[in-house]
């Protein structure tokens, strides 16, 4: 047995004692691992609330006591997001019209929208689980949306060709002014239901939310837009993704401030 | 009451009380805040006192918290586990405290505080206090140990806690492990300089 060996007993809780003989013999022989075994035992020094400040805390939150009904399970709140992105999708699309599909590949089409279902998926399961304090996370929501913007980005890249096309601004122009309303659309039903929940990183959950938002603009431009130009879809397209999540991320920093400030008060 | 809270702050809550109790809190139950109080804010407290300097601030944080987790508590839901909810809530009261006391900090001079001795006569231990011990340590490595150690959390309930995976936080504690045996192996009094160093 080794050192590692005694770390990894240490923090998955198996260092109970007696100690297995293997353990014991390299603890009697390795010093450091002696003071590590016995360290995490040494009592927190005064550690115990007072009475006063227990019962202080019962009566207030006694006072403010009346019945709650338990947040609704996962699936429903996911199927939520999932429904708002659809229906907000299909009125964008109502209002500008379906001319990409008309003209991209079955493959392209098949790709970019399976890809941006799967974002959506993983940003609704991310969101619902945010929702809820010390819910599991399979990928930390710190880093799902750049996560899900650097792929969007690599599938746009490897779908679509990178062309030199005529009035490149004023084209990416109108469809971020065509696709970021459709995005600001959905903000209002996505906080309408995640208010429901107890938000406890308002910058994460407003970059994810705004991701999220902006994946709708992003969607409803993928079935619109007929210029196939990798540039043009990266900018214009994923750039109303973009622009979503910094608007949630600053929205999340100036709601956190304005917390912060009123609890100082 | 007072003495029912008292009586109940020895009591060894395990999950499934925690569980049927949180259950009661929701349907608005007297008995069960008190209950939930004298059950969870020892482990609480000593959560907060390893990760902030004064005993006021740990305490104002255990306020804090219960305060959140009032207002939360219609997100609780009956079957999981009580522990990660709560260190969740009561993380975030920390990192908010320890914004709030930054920015308050920014306006005041305060002398750099270290680790206090052990006052005359008092029996010394061969290894130094737990809160000495892991303040040397970086913040987020600092959560995982007191977590895991302090709390009595498992990895999976610290990864629910933190909004972590299971092999971020063994990958946390794995480095506090590594760090935390070299600063033992130097002599107990260099301590405060070691935590210097580190710092």
């Amino acid at each position: 047995m080794k050192c590692n060996d005694i770390n990894r007993a240490l923090i998955e809780g198996a260092v109970a004692l007696p100690l297995t003989p293997e353990a014991r013999d390299h603890v009697n022989n390795c010093e450091r691992c002696r003071q590590l075994v016995g360290a995490p035992g040494v009592p927190v020094s005064e550690a115990s609330p007072s009475p006063a400040t227990l019962l202080q805390i019962e009566r207030r939150l006694v006072a403010d006591l009346r019945p709650v009904q338990p947040i609704a399970p996962k699936r429903y709140f996911f199927a939520y997001l999932v429904a708002i992105f659809i229906c907000v999708v299909a009125v964008g699309v109502y209002r500008i019209g379906a001319f990409a599909l008309a003209v991209m590949s079955p493959l392209q089409a098949g790709a970019i929208l399976g890809a941006l279902a799967v974002s959506t998926g993983l940003l609704a399961y991310s969101l619902v689980n945010q929702m809820v304090p010390g819910s599991r996370h399979r990928i930390p929501p710190a880093l799902l949306p750049l996560g899900i913007t650097i792929s969007l980005g690599i599938a746009i890249a490897v779908l679509f060709q990178f062309q030199h096309e005529q009035n490149f601004w004023t084209r990416s122009w109108g469809c971020i002014r065509a696709g970021t309303p459709i995005g600001a659309l959905a903000t209002v039903p996505l906080w309408l239901v995640l208010r429901r929940g107890a938000i406890l990183s308002p910058i994460v959950t407003g970059a994810a939310t705004g991701l999220l938002a902006g994946l709708v603009g992003t969607t409803a431009l993928e079935i619109h837009c007929p210029i196939l130009d990798a540039w043009h879809i990266l900018v214009s397209h994923l750039g109303v993704a973009v622009l979503g999540t910094m608007a949630g991320f600053f929205l999340g920093l100036a709601a956190e401030g304005s917390k912060t400030m009123r609890r100082r008060a | 009451m007072e003495s029912g809270l008292i009586e109940r702050t020895t009591a060894e809550r395990s999950s499934a009380d925690l569980d049927c109790w949180m259950q009661r809190y929701q349907q608005a139950d007297p008995d069960a805040p008190g209950a939930l109080v004298a059950a969870l804010s020892p482990a609480l407290l000593r959560f907060f006192r390893s990760q902030v300097s004064s005993r006021e601030q740990a305490d104002d944080l255990l306020q804090d918290t219960w305060l959140r987790i009032h207002r939360a508590r219609h997100t609780y839901r009956p079957g999981e586990p009580v522990l990660p909810w709560v260190y969740a809530i009561a993380r975030r009261a920390r990192v908010d405290g320890y914004r709030r006391s930054r920015r308050i900090a920014v306006h005041e001079t305060t002398p750099h505080v270290l680790p206090e001795p052990p006052a005359q006569g008092e029996p010394r231990n061969t290894l130094p206090a737990f809160e000495t011990l892991v303040a040397c340590l970086p913040d987020a490595q600092r959560e995982v140990i007191t977590m895991l150690k302090v709390g009595g959390l498992s990895l999976e309930e610290v990864a629910r806690a933190t909004s972590s995976t299971v092999g971020a936080v063994k990958q946390k504690a794995h480095r506090a492990y590594e760090r935390l045996r070299r600063l033992l192996h130097a002599d107990a009094e260099d301590l405060p300089e070691v935590h210097n160093e580190v710092q």
